[in-house]
């Protein structure tokens, strides 16, 4: 029995040797390569078809410029979704439960969103922080509140993954165990506990995929606004 | 898979240092696949059978000749019960988790499998039936261009013939002309004999008209008119004789 709720979060260390990095690469490694064949098998087909109706589907509302950007966002997407799926595995751990790790993908590409637009269309950037159709007097607390909301992005983008999954992972781990401790007290109980876990892991594959998902359009969103 | 991890360190392990050429030499026996590019070997359509789901065939049959056909089950089991009894898989929440996820994905794999399968299929159809079509397309063009050719080296076949007609006419053509010029210069030559020829006929026929108006006038001058009484009286007696004997002769 585990000690904490929280020691499934812990970066896994063997003799000393963190695992991180094993953790990090199992996407590349589990993922079907493009095969320089005409024709592949089905595995790769499907592969190869997510990847063109996400990338059309991201891109569409982004206009030219910024379509340098969809091999960044496809494989960002990928990863994460991967991810996200296989920590959903007994036993695994999921880095993305990690603050450090999804700060480390939102930040950047959040701040290369703003670096670009103040970049090329300063004014065009500036301008988005004063919605159309405010009132004359209210526009200086706007901006305030606007401009903080610009520099809360990257926390948002970061904290929302993360609190997602580990609070998806914590639930998941506290309800098998009011399950298992129930099991020999109160069968019933305990049969009632498992239906709400059969659901919870449900619904938890659907946030793994969801949120994976959200990361990447809002990052394209911040894209699109400064591009 | 993995395997790229292998063939990408493998790849940096032939160049480096003198180690990496003699494992690339000593491990030449243990290579299973054909080390050419060309021609591109072809993949297998089906992937590897495996027995529920997840054991490949192979181990099954690896085991089948020591310990028959329920060997790996045996094996399996007692594995099990090995782990549980030996408290190194320990049965906590995570089992019943464990249990919960994997009831979830044989369910969503045994419903939605053939649908992604045939999914998969449909978009392997369509692409092979593209190839397939450009294939098609361009070796029609490049049949109908081998008969178009074959048409252009029948007509240059034909090409002498259609010069030697065009030649034929072309010497028809100047025969007849010059046999038209020939009929020209025949009449035109003709004409000038016949004009000569009318010519010499009236030069005779005026020289015979003036020699006959010439002798009958120097007749008619010399005829005197004793002459002329002579010969009418003679003329009147041989008449009045005539008249005898004809008369003789009609009563006879």
């Amino acid at each position: 029995m585990t000690v904490s709720l929280f020691d499934q979060f812990e970066s896994p260390l063997f003799l000393g040797i963190p695992l991180m990095a094993i953790a990090l690469v199992l996407p590349w490694a589990l993922l079907p390569k493009p095969c320089s064949r005409w024709i592949s098998g089905r595995y790769l087909t499907l592969q190869n078809w997510f990847i063109s109706r996400f990338t059309h589907q991201i891109f569409q509302p982004i206009s030219h410029p910024g379509y340098k950007w969809a091999l960044l966002f496809t494989s960002l997407m990928l990863f994460l979704i991967t991810v996200n799926m296989l920590g959903l595995l007994p036993y695994t751990y999921t880095p993305t439960t990690q603050l450090s790790v999804n700060m480390g993908f939102a930040v950047p590409l959040w701040l290369a969103t703003v670096i670009i637009g103040m970049r090329n269309q300063p004014s065009l950037s500036l301008a988005h922080l004063l919605p159309e159709g405010t009132p004359t007097p209210l526009i200086p607390v706007l901006i305030i509140i606007e401009t903080i909301s610009l520099f809360i992005r990257p926390l948002a983008l970061g904290v929302r993954l993360t609190a997602n999954l580990t609070a998806g992972h914590l639930l998941l781990q506290l309800i098998s165990l009011a399950a298992f401790v129930l099991l020999p007290i109160m069968t019933a109980t305990a049969f009632l506990t498992w239906s709400l876990l059969v659901l919870l892991t449900l619904l938890e594959i659907a946030v793994a995929m969801i949120q994976a998902y959200v990361f990447v359009l809002l990052l394209s969103l911040y894209l699109q606004e400064n591009v | 898979m993995l395997s790229r991890l292998v063939l990408l360190s493998a790849s940096s392990l032939k160049g480096s240092g003198p180690i990496g050429a003699g494992v690339v030499q000593a491990t030449r026996c243990l290579r299973t696949s054909s080390q050419s590019l060309a021609p591109v070997p072809p993949l297998p359509e089906e992937g590897g059978k495996v027995r529920h789901g997840i054991f490949p065939e192979e181990f099954f049959q690896l085991l089948y000749p020591k310990t028959g056909v329920t060997g790996p089950y045996m094996l399996g089991t007692g594995l099990l019960c090995y782990l549980l009894s030996k408290e190194i898989y320990i049965v906590n929440h995570e089992t019943i988790y464990a249990l919960t996820i994997g009831g979830i994905i044989v369910y969503c794999v045994k419903k939605f499998g053939p649908g992604f399968a045939e999914f998969a299929d449909k978009i392997y159809e369509e692409q092979l039936a593209k190839a397939e079509a450009a294939k098609e397309s361009s070796i029609s063009i490049l049949a109908k261009s081998i008969e178009a050719e074959k048409k252009e080296q029948w007509r240059v076949e034909g090409r002498g013939l259609l010069f030697d007609a065009k030649r034929n006419n072309v010497a028809m053509l100047l025969e007849t002309n010059m046999r038209e010029r020939l009929h020209m210069v025949t009449n035109e030559v003709k004409r000038r004999l016949d004009y000569q020829i009318a010519l010499q006929n009236l030069h005779r026929r005026m020289q015979q008209e003036h020699m006959i108006n010439w002798v009958e006038k120097s007749v008619v001058s010399s005829i005197t008119p004793q002459q002329e009484k002579e010969s009418i009286a003679k003329c009147i007696a041989d008449l009045k004789a005539l008249a005898k004997t004809s008369q003789a002769q009609a009563a006879a």
